[in-house]
């Protein structure tokens, strides 16, 4: 049996593309050599998840697109840039973007500024009770952003403990110094959802930091500053800027704090809106588009032009 | 002259982590205090200890409107007596019921590529690799896309299940991963293929029950997140019983703060005991990474 995919292993400069992929497919279906039946495990392997992302994923936002860019309400025709000319021409929507941003820029600064510390204290110092304290910080990823919103509530709102104390202590009237349901709020309630998160992140990477290299500039008399600066830092940088990465994805994502905590219209909240007022699938479909064109570049561009470490 | 990092470093840090800590978990003890007392109007909650909210939230209290709570089903009929019909909390089981669902999916198509990723080393495995572990879009968006794609089904039990599994696949996909890359993958397939078993037989009766602990782990974590999930849900949902995370937002939007609080309660209690579990199997709570 002579065949064609054997020469996969040394491929002619000539062969066309077509030739190519029925070689492929030739080989995925009736395997010769050693490597195409590697291959065709390799195919198998990914098929079950390649189906889902198929059906549930890929052709649901097809749909999408397609809707967004359509004449009529319900059905996909013709072609019409109608629902973009809104949103980049309506400046409702950019201030809607800007609010979407700079919350999530901000809270993903914080969050990562504190989630360092953290995996700092939780990898390298020997503290009692370790076991319990990771089990703590990683409990509220769980939780999903309305019972992160109720957590604020019970904090800062108008009956919140530290509403109640400040208020105590400063003599002001709780209904003044509650913040739960305000901007900042909202700011904080984000904090909450993604330090743990963040923290996670950051404890994968602390865990293989070369502890020699720390041992050595100890002992040549660094402090535990200039230790962290110069020679832990460096080394958790990428894993920093993985975080950031996903960290910010998940602000971005976030909807349901925004549904119990209502003070600031972002970019999800408004998708959602779209669709009460009247099924406005056009500006929705639009706007769910480029919201996955912007993480989509963001991501890979991210990925491809820093050392970030991606994964959990 | 000690340094100030050396003096003062480890404290400030260490009680920064204590004030995360007592940030993240504080609002939790409250608000599980809370939900035993019958109101919470002055500084502290007061009127303890009273089950009152509970049984409410729970459905054995009278209760109407949009503070309504949950029904109660029958699940089976068992045959004892005469035929004894269990009775379960409707939204309870109803989201039980479809997370279980969308791990059943997890499981079929998380376990597989993971092992690819894991075992085999090909062009384009990055790739892969990175479409495996990352969402591909936010609840809303996905919730958005079911509802033009697939207008009959989206609101129903399938297209909720379908689309808790392709959202929470990835937590699956990294959980057996880190099971994976601590097993000698090559090794235990080659023993196995040498002593006669064809790949699936290998894959399936040596490599899976090899990676039972970060399997059932990823199966874990996969069903509590996909039991919250919120912003799909409540894009696509239309009508008929409600999936536990909507009726967790109608209370904490509607209702009483300490009946909120022991809706809420009764939510940290599922994720409690899946901690628990969690720990059992050797991890400390929600992390993929098991080792």
């Amino acid at each position: 049996m002579t065949d064609g995919h054997a020469s996969t292993d040394a491929p002619s400069a000539g062969r066309r593309l077509g030739a190519g992929v029925a070689d492929v497919l030739g080989a995925l279906y009736d395997p010769v050599t050693e490597r195409d039946r590697e291959y065709r495990r390799i195919a198998a392997l990914c098929a079950p998840f390649a189906v889902l992302v198929l059906l549930a994923g890929l052709y649901p936002l097809a749909e999408v697109v397609r809707i967004s860019v359509s004449t009529a309400q319900y059905r996909s025709l013709g072609v019409s840039f109608e629902a973009y000319a809104t949103l980049f021409g309506d400046p409702y929507y950019r201030s809607v973007a800007f609010n979407s941003l700079w919350l999530a820029a901000g809270t993903t600064a914080v969050s990562v500024a504190l989630a360092v510390p953290i995996a700092h204290a939780l990898e390298k110092y020997d503290l009692p009770g370790e076991d319990l304290l990771v089990t703590l910080v990683s409990f509220p990823i769980s939780l999903p952003g309305i019972v992160a919103a109720f957590m604020i509530l019970v904090l800062f709102g108008n009956n919140g403990l530290v509403t109640a104390v400040v208020a105590a202590i400063t003599g002001g009237r709780p209904l003044d110094v509650a913040f739960a349901v305000s901007v900042p709020g909202l700011f904080v309630a984000f904090v909450y959802s993604m330090v743990p998160r963040a923290t996670l992140i950051l404890r994968g990477t602390y865990a293989e930091v070369d502890e020699a290299a720390e041992e050595a500039a100890q002992s040549l008399g660094a402090t535990p500053f200039e230790t962290f600066r110069h020679v832990t830092l460096p080394q958790i940088r990428p894993g920093i800027t993985g975080a950031i990465i996903l960290t910010f994805r998940t602000a971005l994502a976030i909807f349901g704090t925004l549904i119990v905590i209502q003070t600031l219209v972002v970019w999800t909240l408004q998708i959602s809106r779209e669709l009460g007022n009247g099924w406005n699938i056009q500006v929705a479909g639009a706007m769910a588009t480029v919201y996955f064109l912007f993480t989509f570049l963001f991501t890979v561009l991210g990925l491809r032009y820093t050392s970030a470490e991606v994964g959990l | 002259m000690v340094a100030v990092s050396r003096r003062v470093g480890r404290p400030v840090v260490t009680a920064l982590l204590l004030a995360t800590v007592a940030f993240l978990i504080g609002p939790i003890v409250l608000t599980v205090i809370a939900s035993f007392a019958s109101s919470w109007t002055g500084v502290l909650p007061s009127g303890f200890v009273t089950l009152q909210n509970w049984r409410e939230v729970l459905g054995l209290a009278e209760t109407f409107g949009s503070q309504r709570s949950m029904g109660w089903d029958p699940l089976v009929t068992l045959p004892i007596g005469g035929g004894t019909t269990v009775m379960v909390p409707a939204e309870l089981a109803f989201s039980v019921g479809l997370a279980l669902g969308g791990v059943l999916i997890n499981l079929v198509v998380g376990v597989p590529i993971a092992y690819a990723v894991s075992r085999y080393d090909f062009r384009g495995r990055e790739w892969v690799n990175a479409v495996s572990i990352l969402p591909l879009v936010p609840g809303v968006i996905l919730g958005v896309a079911f509802l033009r794609a697939y207008p009959e089904l989206s609101g129903t039990s399938v297209g909720l299940i379908v689309g808790y599994s392709l959202l929470k696949a990835p937590f699956m996909v990294m959980a057996v991963q880190s099971e994976f890359e601590s097993m000698p993958l090559r090794r235990l397939e080659e023993s196995a293929r040498s002593l006669g078993a064809s790949w699936p037989r290998t894959f399936l009766t040596v490599i899976v029950p090899n990676a039972s602990s970060g399997i059932i782990s990823g199966l874990i974590i996969c069903w509590a997140l996909a039991a919250a999930e919120f912003n799909f849900s409540y894009i696509v949902w239309a009508k008929g019983t409600q999936p536990l995370a909507l009726f967790l937002q109608r209370h904490i939007s509607n209702s009483s703060f300490t009946k909120a609080a022991a809706a809420v309660s009764m939510f940290f209690c599922i994720i409690a005991a899946v901690t628990l579990l969690l720990q059992q199997l050797g991890r400390r709570g929600f992390e993929t990474r098991g080792h």
